[in-house]
């Protein structure tokens, strides 16, 4: 997992992501464990308690058919949006902006 | 019969491919046993038996990377050439495995951005259905060898290289002692005194040409690159015989594979230690080495490039008749069809016959893409056209290499009806661009959307012929697959804190004349990138003379000038 993606703010908030291992798609960590395609189904944790749910994940990513789980830091003040902060988590979000019917959402 | 037994005679191929080494039952039972090796891996790796550490490796010497959205299938096309068997293969591929299209890479490869691992396995039975695969395509080996698009029909070729391409080829997959280099390791070979081929900036450059006794000597250029430090290759030696070009080459790998470092990533390719050794200190290492070797083993006998040539099929070229005539006649006729063999063609060394750069880079389109439908007609017209053949270009786009001038107009017109008849290779808008950000994992900045707005902005054929000859390369990151250092005008993504940006290079060559772009000032937005480019374009129709391209003017006036239409307050 790239370092890039994984810097946090102490205050902020983070939502989990993987590549599933078969097809490679990216997927979300939802409220209730489950993953999504999309990441309007995901669910924000505060970047106080993020490592330690990543680590627990990370353990279990084969288990979960899961490939680099990782912590993804949103925007604030998005009104209820879930926007990672930076260009290239947007991109995994939210597809390739060349071809945006190829978007998830 | 087992391929023990077998002599490759007895399993030579009964119809020969033009301008590629023809496969034989030898070389198909291997890419069968290795499917079955990946098939098992992929297996273990989906059951658990292998972690994704274990499995990465292996994956990416198969040419399946993770990227941002999904797997992705790099297929080796080696020295470019494709036939229209293996071309309707790659169609197919992407039609059943991917999303409908394929991208042409910097490295004359195609690559597929959707691909299933589940999916893989089946994906590389119909490649070697076409002789094809995806090894060495990725790792710390050596890749795909790279070469002329002109290669066997240029006017100004001294020699085929694709011979010694083959034979390059068949000494580099899976040489046990360099399959695990300090890092990945490019060559490129040309025939012809024009550097088509960036020789200059691989690993090992090979410039063939006849040698005093009709057979063919090499310049050898090492220690080229772009990346993170981009360094022009130094010429090791000007006169390498034939005989020893795998020796030769062999000694070169051997001194690199033994002090290249291993500790850092960002210093382990040759040209770090040619630089750090210096050339003269390379130079006689690899002699060195060179006369401890065992010589017999390696050398290239007359007879062993005859038996690889005889395993390539040539062109029947048929008589000229009128075929320069009509072709004149119908560029008379025809406005757009002049003006697009003008741009889109290439001199061919058989009298009636000209070969035909395809550009994939239609007016604000995605840079060496082609959908699977576009993909099936070039098969169409490899077949109709040009004996079956087409080549893959370092600059994203596909050649025919050998159409009857007669038959030049029909081409066009199947072409254009399909999008692609654009006329403006080397243009400006013939825009070379890396997957990027919207893709590829290590990407900083998205490369294709700031190459569709300078094809967009600049479309006007009118306008591209008065900018004239202007290479811009794009890259999402430092890694440069965009090759934008070797660019009249490269631009490089950048991460700043998160957000994309992008910095303009001037003054790149990949040609004989090679040179590295020089960082023009701070990065800058999308949008401010593309009005910059204009303003750069602007200066120069203004301060050029004598028919001056981007490139002279740049170097004749200086940075100073382009820095100031770019960044000094209006």
């Amino acid at each position: 997992m790239d370092i890039r993606s994984n810097r946090r703010d102490a205050d902020g908030q983070s939502v989990i992501t993987a590549n599933r291992l078969l097809d490679g798609i990216t997927v979300w960590r939802a409220a209730d464990g489950s993953w999504k395609e999309r990441i309007t189904e995901s669910a924000p944790v505060s970047n106080t308690d993020v490592e330690d749910l990543l680590s627990s994940l990370q353990g279990k990513a084969q288990e979960l058919g899961l490939v680099g789980v990782y912590g993804v830091q949103v925007q604030d003040d998005t009104d209820g949006k879930i926007i990672p902060v930076t260009s290239r988590e947007r991109i995994r979000a939210f597809g390739p902006s060349v071809h945006p019917e190829f978007s998830p959402l | 019969m087992s391929t023990e037994t077998m002599t490759r005679a007895e399993a030579a191929p009964a119809v020969l491919p033009v301008g590629r080494y023809g496969y034989d039952q030898i070389d198909r039972t291997f890419l069968r046993e290795r499917i079955e090796q990946f098939r098992d891996q992929v297996n273990r790796r989906i059951a658990g038996d292998l972690t994704e550490e274990e499995f990465k490796p292996l994956r990416l010497m198969n040419g399946l990377y993770l990227q941002l959205h999904a797997y992705m299938l790099r297929v080796a096309v080696p020295y470019g050439t494709l036939g229209s068997k293996q071309v309707r293969a790659l169609a197919r591929i992407a039609r059943e495995f991917d999303k409908g299209y394929g991208h042409f890479t910097t490295r004359q490869n195609i690559q597929f951005n959707w691909i299933k691992l589940e999916d893989t396995v089946a994906a590389l039975e119909v490649l070697a259905e076409a002789d094809m695969h995806a090894i060495q395509t990725s790792g710390n080996c050596i890749r795909n060898i790279t070469s002329d698009e002109f290669a066997g029909a240029a006017k100004d070729e001294l020699l085929d290289p694709r011979v010694h391409a083959e034979i390059l080829r068949q000494w580099s997959t899976l040489h046990p002692e360099f399959t695990f280099l300090p890092r990945k390791f490019k060559f490129a070979i040309s025939g012809s005194p024009h550097d088509r081929v960036v020789a200059r900036f691989h690993d090992i450059g090979l410039i063939a040409r006849p040698g005093p006794h009709g057979r063919p000597v090499f310049e050898v250029f090492v220690g080229g690159g772009l990346g993170r430090t981009p360094i022009v290759g130094v010429s090791l030696r000007d006169d390498l015989p034939e005989e020893d070009l795998l020796a030769y080459m062999e000694a070169i790998l051997r001194v690199y594979n033994a002090h290249g470092r291993r500790d850092n990533i960002y210093k382990a390719r040759i040209k770090i230690l040619v630089q750090a050794l210096g050339t003269d200190e390379f130079r006689r290492q690899v002699e060195e080495e060179f006369v401890a070797m065992d010589r017999a083993r390696y050398r290239i006998e007359p007879g062993l490039v005859e038996a690889i040539k005889a395993r390539f099929g040539a062109p029947a070229f048929a008589p000229a008749g009128e075929a320069v005539a009509v072709l004149a006649e119908d560029r008379r006729r025809d406005i757009a069809f002049d003006a697009w063999v003008r741009t889109n063609t290439h001199e061919h060394k058989a009298p009636g016959y000209i070969s035909v750069v395809i550009s994939l880079k239609p007016a604000g389109g995605i840079p060496g893409d082609a959908t699977a439908e576009q993909l099936d007609l070039l098969a169409d017209l490899a077949d109709e056209f040009s004996f079956g053949e087409l080549r893959v270009t370092h600059l994203q786009n596909v050649v025919l290499g050998h159409v009857r001038q007669d038959q030049l107009h029909t081409v066009w017109q199947r072409l254009s009806q399909a999008g692609l008849g654009t006329a403006n290779v080397n243009f400006i808008t013939d825009i070379v661009a890396c997957p990027g950000l919207d893709y590829c994992a290590l990407a900083n900045a998205r490369s294709i959307p700031i190459a569709q707005k300078l094809s967009s902005r600049f479309a006007n054929l009118e306008l591209q012929r008065e900018i004239g000859d202007l290479r811009i390369n794009i890259s999402g990151c430092i890694n440069a697959c965009g090759h934008h250092h070797a660019a009249h005008l490269g631009i490089l993504g950048v991460d700043k804190r998160g957000q994309e940006a992008f910095q303009i290079t001037l003054g790149g060559s990949g040609e004989e004349d090679a040179s590295i772009g020089q960082i023009l000032g701070p990065a800058m937005a999308e949008d401010e990138t593309v009005d910059a480019v204009s303003r750069l374009i602007d200066l120069y129709l203004v301060r050029r003379e004598n028919g001056e391209r981007f490139l002279d003017t740049y170097r004749r006036v200086g940075t100073a000038a382009f820095k100031d239409v770019v960044y000094a307050p209006a």
